[in-house]
This record gives C-alpha cells, sequence and structure tokens, in this order.
C-alpha cells in the first residue's frame, strides 16, 4: 500500500506578474520504505514539490490536486491539523545552508526544539535523544553547544538530518542534501542514509540534480522538466537507456557515469513557463521536436517495462537504421573482401555514436554506405524511415551530410573557401547571391573560422589542414544536417589541431542537436565525444553499448583488445619488478 | 561576364610575370610573327602567288628579299605564308589538343567501356610509326591543305587525350567530387567547375607543343612536296627553293632560301619557350601548393 500518493498536484506562485506555474500535474506513489529520486534541473520545480507535499510553501503559491498520506489527503488540511504531521511522520531534510539554521542558537537547541514540541518529554529526555541522534548521524554530541557557524557544511548538513529524524518519522524528504558537499562527505551521507533507511524501513523521496547520487539511492527515479513528469521509471533502466532527450542530456552531463567524455550540458537555459507557450515544454530544446510539440504539450504514458514518458515521439525517435547490410569489393586475382559483412547499426536523435575498429575494418565502406554514397549489396539502410540510397539526403537541408578523412582532397584546391563553402548552396540553387553568402558565413561561424572578405577570397589550396577540415565541415553545416558522419575526420590532422577540430564538431554538435556518427581508430579520442560506441572488426560489428561500458566492461575479446591497445605513456610497467596499481583492493 | 574578363586577364598578367627571360622573348616573337601574318597585305606591297617582276631579282628597293623563279615577290611570300604555317600548326594543335582532351575527359570520367575504347585506340595510334605514315597518307589523299590538317590531326590527338584522362582520374578520386556529388552536382557541373579547371592549363601546355609540332610536320611534308602547291606555306618556300637545281651554286639561296627557314626556327624556338615555361607556371606539383 502506498504511504505517499500524490496526485495531479499543481502548484501556482503567484507573483506581481502573474502566475508562474511551478508544478504541472505531477502524479507518483510511494510504497513504504521504498526510495524514490525526484531529478531536474534548477527551476524544474523539484524543491517546489519537495514543499508542497510538506505544505511548507508560503501563502503566494497556490496548490490543487491531492497528496495524500496513509489514505489522508493532506493537500488541504488546515495547518493545525498539518502540524501534527510534520516531523513526527513526514520530516524534511533541508539543503544544507547557513539560513535553514538559526545563526544565534545551538545546533543542539535546534533538534530539541521539535523534539519538545512534538513528544511529550522532559528537556532532559530531549538532550539524550538529541546526542543519540547526533551519533546516528555521525556527529560527537560535543558539537551540540555549537552555533551553526561554526560547523563544516557537511557536519551542519548531519544536524539537518538529525533534525529531521528527531521523531521518527516515516517518510522522509531529502531537498539537495548533497549539492554542496565534497565527494567524500557526499558519500559518507549516502552510506548514512541508506544505513539508517535499512534500519528504520523509511519511506525516502530524494530530490536532487545530482543524478550519480540519486541513482544510488533510489529504486525508482522521476525526472522532472519545467513542472511536469518527462520520465519515470526504475532507476537502472533509465541511467542505462533513457527514452526522453532531457533524461538523456542529464545523463550526458553527469561526470560520474561518463568518466572518460568531456562534459557538454543540455543546450538552451531552461524553461521558466508561464509565457503562453502552449507547447512541450521541453520542445525548444529538443533535438527532434516536430510539429505538435510545438503546439500541445505530451501526456506521460507508458512504455512498456514499469516506465512512463512524456513525448509525442514516443521518446528518443531512431534517425537512421541499417539492417543485414553486406558490401564486397572484387580484388585483382579474383579475390573477394567482404568489407561490410551483415552489419546493423541504429543511430537515435541526437547522439553520438561512434563506429571504432582498426583500419581495414570496413569502416569506411560502411560510412558510404550510411551516407548513401555506395549502394549496399544486401540489407536495407533507412533514414527517418525511408531507403537512404537514391533518396538524395545530401541534397537537402536536414538530411545527412558526410565529412572525409584527408583535409587536403575534402576541399579543391581551385576553390576559395567562400566557393567551397557555398558549394551546395549552388549545386541546389538554394537561395539567392546574397543568402547564399550569408548562410556560408554562418556556417563558417560556426565552426570558428573568420567570416572576412579576405579569408573568403583565400584559396583552400593556400590552408592549413586543420583550417581545410573546419571548411569541410562548414561545407556540411551549410546543410542543415540531421546526421552527420565524420568519417575519421581528424586523423590525419596534429594532435592539438585535431583536438580543437574535435571540440568544435561536438560543440556544434552539442548546440545544433544534429546526430552524429564519429568514425575512428582512436578509442581514446572517441570516448571523448561518443554516447555510444560500436566496435568494428573485419566487416562486422562486435559490440554496441554505451562508451563507458564499452571501455570498462568490454564483452568481445577483440573490444578489449582495442581497449589494451592503448600505450600507456608512462613507465609503470615494462616487466622490471614496479609493483602496478592494478589488482589493489582486491582480496 | 565582366569581372570573368578582368580575373583572366590577371591571372594571365600573373602567369606571365613568372616568365623567364626566354619565355617572355618568346611571346614577343610570337606576337611578333602572329603580326606580320594578320597584317600580311600592308607589309608587303605584292600579292605572293603573283609575278611582279623578274625571275630570280636579287634584294632591292622593289623587293626587300628578291624574286623566285617566277618573279614572285619573297617577302610577301613569307609574310603570307606566316599565316598558312600558323593556321595549319593552330589549327592542327586546337583540334587534336581540345578533341583529344574532350575524349580523354570522357573516358576519364565515364570509365568502363568508353574508356576501354578511347585508350585502346590511343595505344595504337601512339604505337604507329607516324611520320612515315603521314607521308604515306598524305600522299595517297592527295596535296590539300585540309588533308594535311587532318592527317596531322590523326598523329596528335592521342597524347592529349591519355594525359587529360590521367588527370581525370586522378581529380574523380578526390573526396571533394565525392561530396559535391552528393551534394547533388550533375556530371556537367563537375566538368565545368572541377574536371575542366583543373585539366584545360595542362591541355594549354600541350596544345602549344603541337603547335610546333605540327608546323614542323606541315612544313616536313611540305619539303616533300606533299603540301598543297597552291598553299604558300614556309615549307613549300623551302620545297620550291631547294628543288631549284643547284641554288647553292648561286646566291640566290641567301635570300630565297634564308628567310623561310630563319622564320620557322624563330616561330618554333619561341614556341618551345613559351611552353616550357608555362609548363613549370602550371605544373601541378607546383600549383598544388600555391592554389592557382
Amino acid at each position: 500500500m502506498s504511504v505517499l500518493e500524490v496526485s495531479n498536484l499543481e502548484c501556482c506562485y503567484h507573483t506581481d506578474n502573474g502566475a508562474v506555474k511551478a508544478i504541472d500535474g505531477i502524479s507518483f506513489g510511494l510504497e513504504a520504505g521504498e526510495i524514490i529520486g525526484v531529478i531536474g534541473e534548477s527551476g524544474s520545480g523539484k524543491t517546489t514539490l519537495a514543499l508542497s507535499i510538506m505544505r511548507l510553501l508560503d501563502g503566494r503559491a497556490s496548490i490543487s490536486g491531492t497528496i495524500s498520506y496513509n489514505g489522508t489527503n493532506i493537500a488541504h488540511l488546515p495547518e493545525p491539523e498539518m502540524n501534527r504531521f510534520r516531523w513526527k511522520d513526514i520530516a524534511i531534510v533541508f539543503q544544507n545552508s547557513l539560513d535553514v539554521l538559526n545563526p544565534v542558537m545551538t545546533v543542539g537547541n535546534q533538534v530539541i526544539e521539535p523534539l519538545l514540541k512534538h513528544e511529550n518529554i522532559s528537556v532532559r529526555e530531549a538532550e539524550a535523544r538529541c546526542a543519540d541522534l547526533f551519533r546516528t548521524v555521525g556527529l560527537d554530541p560535543i558539537w551540540m553547544d555549537a552555533y551553526p557557524h561554526q560547523l563544516s557544511g557537511g557536519m551542519r548538513q548531519r544536524v539537518l538530518l538529525a533534525m529531521a529524524l528527531s521523531c521518527n518519522p516515516k517518510l522522509l524528504i531529502l531537498d539537495e542534501v548533497t549539492s554542496a558537499l565534497d565527494a567524500y562527505t557526499r558519500k559518507e551521507i549516502r552510506d548514512l542514509l541508506i544505513g539508517l533507511q535499512k534500519k528504520n524501513g523509511y519511506g525516502m523521496v530524494v530530490v536532487s540534480h545530482d543524478l550519480s547520487f540519486v541513482s544510488s539511492l533510489a529504486s525508482r527515479m522521476i525526472v522532472l522538466y519545467a513542472g511536469r513528469v518527462v520520465e519515470s521509471g526504475p532507476t537502472t533502466d533509465i541511467i542505462n537507456a533513457p527514452r526522453h532527450p532531457y533524461t538523456r542530456g542529464l545523463i550526458h552531463s553527469t561526470p560520474d557515469i561518463f568518466i572518460y567524455r568531456d562534459l557538454w550540458g543540455i543546450p538552451g537555459g531552461e524553461a521558466s513557463g508561464g509565457d503562453g507557450y502552449a507547447g512541450c515544454p521541453f520542445g525548444r530544446r529538443c533535438t527532434q521536436s516536430i510539429d505538435i510539440c510545438r503546439t500541445s504539450p505530451p501526456l506521460l504514458q507508458p512504455c512498456g517495462d514499469d516506465r512512463e514518458v512524456a513525448c509525442h515521439r514516443g521518446g528518443i525517435a531512431t534517425l537512421l537504421r541499417a539492417d543485414d547490410i553486406h558490401f564486397r569489393y572484387t580484388l585483382p586475382a579474383g579475390r573477394v573482401l567482404h568489407a561490410v559483412d551483415g552489419v546493423d547499426v541504429e543511430v537515435r536523435e541526437g547522439e553520438v555514436l561512434a563506429i571504432v575498429g582498426q583500419t581495414a575494418s570496413g569502416k569506411s565502406t560502411l560510412a558510404h554506405i550510411l551516407a548513401g554514397i555506395l549502394r549496399p549489396e544486401s540489407g536495407t539502410v533507412r533514414f527517418m524511415d525511408r531507403e537512404v540510397y537514391g533518396a538524395n539526403y545530401g541534397h537537402r537541408f536536414g538530411g545527412i551530410q558526410i565529412v572525409f578523412q584527408d583535409p587536403f582532397s575534402s576541399t579543391s584546391n581551385r576553390f576559395t573557401v567562400l566557393d567551397a563553402v557555398r558549394e551546395p548552396l549552388d549545386i541546389n540553387g538554394i537561395g539567392t547571391a546574397a543568402e547564399r553568402l550569408d548562410m556560408a558565413r554562418e556556417a563558417l561561424r560556426q565552426v570558428r573560422l573568420p567570416t572576412i572578405d579576405e579569408f573568403l577570397g583565400r584559396y583552400c589550396g593556400a590552408l592549413s589542414g586543420g583550417q581545410r577540415q573546419r571548411v569541410a565541415l562548414a561545407r556540411a553545416m551549410v546543410m542543415k544536417p540531421k546526421l552527420l558522419i565524420a568519417d575519421e575526420t581528424t586523423s590525419a590532422l596534429d594532435v592539438s589541431t585535431a583536438a580543437n577540430v574535435l571540440r568544435t564538431l561536438k560543440g556544434i554538435q552539442n548546440r545544433k542537436g544534429f546526430a552524429m556518427i564519429y568514425i575512428s581508430h582512436d578509442l581514446s579520442l572517441t570516448l571523448k565525444i561518443a554516447d555510444r560506441i560500436a566496435v568494428m572488426d573485419a566487416g562486422r560489428i562486435v559490440e554496441t553499448g554505451n562508451a563507458h561500458e564499452v571501455m570498462l566492461h568490454p564483452r568481445d575479446d577483440r573490444t578489449k583488445r582495442l581497449i589494451d591497445a592503448r600505450i600507456s605513456h608512462c613507465c609503470h610497467d615494462h616487466g622490471d619488478g614496479v609493483p602496478t596499481l592494478t589488482g589493489m583492493g582486491e582480496p | 561576364m565582366v569581372p570573368h574578363l578582368q580575373d583572366v586577364i590577371a591571372r594571365l598578367r600573373d602567369v606571365i610575370s613568372k616568365f623567364s627571360l626566354e619565355g617572355k622573348i618568346g611571346l614577343c616573337g610570337i606576337a611578333l610573327i602572329v603580326m606580320v601574318a594578320v597584317f600580311a597585305p600592308f607589309l608587303s606591297a605584292y600579292p605572293p602567288g603573283k609575278i611582279t617582276g623578274g625571275s630570280l631579282e636579287s634584294p632591292g628597293a622593289d623587293h626587300p628579299l628578291g624574286t623566285d623563279e617566277l618573279g614572285m615577290d619573297i617577302w610577301s611570300q613569307i609574310c603570307y605564308g606566316a599565316r598558312m604555317s600558323l593556321f595549319i600548326g593552330l589549327a592542327v594543335a586546337c583540334i587534336a589538343g581540345l578533341g583529344g582532351g574532350a575524349l580523354g575527359i570522357l573516358a576519364g570520367y565515364l570509365g568502363g567501356a568508353a574508356d576501354q575504347l578511347v585508350m585502346r585506340t590511343v595505344d595504337v595510334i601512339m604505337a604507329l610509326p607516324a611520320f612515315p605514315l603521314l607521308i604515306v597518307i598524305s600522299a595517297f589523299m592527295g596535296p590539300n591543305i585540309f588533308n594535311v590538317i587532318f592527317v596531322l590531326v590523326l598523329f596528335s590527338w592521342a597524347k592529349p587525350a591519355r594525359i587529360a584522362r590521367s588527370q581525370t582520374l586522378t581529380i574523380k578520386n578526390n573526396a571533394y567530387i565525392t561530396a559535391a556529388r552528393n551534394y547533388g552536382a550533375t556530371p556537367f557541373y563537375l566538368l565545368r567547375r572541377h574536371i575542366l579547371p583543373e585539366v584545360f592549363p595542362i591541355l594549354f601546355v600541350l596544345i602549344i607543343g603541337i603547335t610546333s609540332y605540327a608546323i614542323m610536320a606541315e612544313t616536313g611534308l611540305a619539303f616533300l612536296g606533299l603540301g598543297d602547291p597552291t598553299a604558300k606555306s614556309w615549307g613549300m618556300m623551302l620545297h620550291y627553293a631547294t628543288s631549284f637545281r643547284s641554288i647553292y651554286f648561286t646566291p640566290y639561296w641567301q635570300w630565297w632560301l634564308l628567310p623561310p627557314l630563319a622564320a620557322l626556327i624563330v616561330l618554333l624556338l619561341c614556341l618551345a619557350f613559351v611552353g616550357r615555361d608555362l609548363e613549370q607556371v602550371l605544373d601541378p606539383r607546383i600549383r598544388q601548393n600555391r592554389g592557382v
């Protein structure tokens, strides 16, 4: 039976400039002893949710919907009756900051205060309980006489926790309890919470923007965006295979999950609501929005495996799908090279898929097939549900573009920068001369090249390799692709130039939200940008998975070989008996 | 159109500025001979095919280079002969260079059967001994200026075709061609924007070389008496002069034989100089780094 049942909760803040809907129809239930995580960026309504369950919102906020605690609707209980529930049944642990605690009262007294108020006990007993509580949360009771400013952040957080636990609540709400803490303290608090929960069986609502913290505690998660639930389901499933683009963005912004990757946030500002926009709240930052996303908000709908997602497109959509592609080259002397041997690939909207493999593993051939340049012998490649070969997706905006490896042949020596970037527009007769110039300038700006006339008139033959690769990239960007295939784009460049070009590439990808297939032989490099990795060997894809999964837990021997082939620069193991770090900590 | 013209002029000036001294001399020489050919009626007092004086006159006030055995003015023959030699040379070079180049580009671009057909023909033509066949064919077809041009073209289109094909093949393999195709470029666009501008400078150098070859070959044929007797080219003049029995026992060779010979040598030298310099300036390996 649910301890807490929130249904269709709405919450409005009334300001001088009108009402702002901070929570817009949230429903969820919490079983006894369950830990549920509520996750979202700042401004998504997490804290409002926590406060409205506690009924601690000030008078300028109005609530509708029901919050039932053990069958009692507490959403509209009068204040005195609500006070009976607070602390004794539902307690909140506030985010640690100086203004939550009274600066002129010792922390001990602040913990004793609710005890005296809610439990009918003497001051002496209360002090003893307080000392117990301090010990429970890992604080020496001598700190009871200290003032808040004398304590460290982690200690204050423990005081706040002790305060919440003081009256043995059944339900604990934790609001950003670890945001301001260092990693070590954060882990301690987490371990403490897990220990307490095991011992006392609290139900917990963990509200935080810290995905790794929440996912390490909660068995289920709710993802909030602009006051709405965009996705909910079991934690592991959500982390491993997010269905909503926003959830994916959050996961990708979390360094603890993608250890090797560079950090890229979700582009665009968080939604504020209240400006009369009627579409999907995430629509304006979404990489896959369609017409309906701008006109009506999607409803939360079940999508199997106990999961729900609110998206008009049913979650992250598949952009390109290749099934069982084969391609063979006939070599001299009648030999046949099976370059692509039954490959299945799927690219979803807005993601970076890296195809990694040794040279001659068929990566480039695969890239050409996926781009529609080569026709596969058998199998299908479908882009937005249409066959790629012959559909001319390179001719138009929102199609597929490909950037090649060799910077010196990717653009013609005789072309000026402007000619080269403008070429796709010229070929397809898009826009007037002035519009083409503007589009070319815009594309050059995106790839961080100068847009002055002197540079536009320079011959590509006079540019450096890195610059030429950027020009080739700008030429692809001018067609505003939905899928960009980068075929070893940086491998012919020196490390520094390659790093710059790669960051530019990923930067545009993140900003523009197109999907990208990044083809490379360099595993370390792809780990910096890839969401998913497909390992290719001898024409087959031997392993596909999340970038960190593939790197940390390779399943296939060929993947392991690829990972082991990385040369580490230090002298730790030359077989001269120097002990290595691997294996330490294992029994 | 006007900015294009300016562009072309600027590029020409750029090319010429990279010429060596010999190259510049060559250019001036060619310009001079072209002027002579164009303004022949104003530079000579008499038509070349008309008897205007006594037979075998020495150079004098009336006839600056004297007259031949029929009493025709040699200076006018030189002036009009420049027309003939240049016309034949350029006609052959343009037809063979551009036609052969076009065939080569097509062969390289299309590949497959068309490529095989063109290249095997080229192989055959290049394997044939050109000059003996030239003599046999022109003797068979009869002395006529167009026959001469035809025969010369027949034996000089193979080289431009071969070079244009290999260039086209190289260009075709560049990633930017694949990219342009992916953007929807038509073969016509690829030819116009990518292949022709790359191949044309090389063809141009070849055309100059073929001009030399054609002038020389025409002279050779004419010398052997296989030229058009009514078309007074420098080669025909040499033919007539040397056919004059015991010319070397008379002083006539000084004004009858030497002037056309000197004119020929000057023209061929100038063409060689220009050809060599152009080759250096337009060489693809040098251009690669300059982006010309």
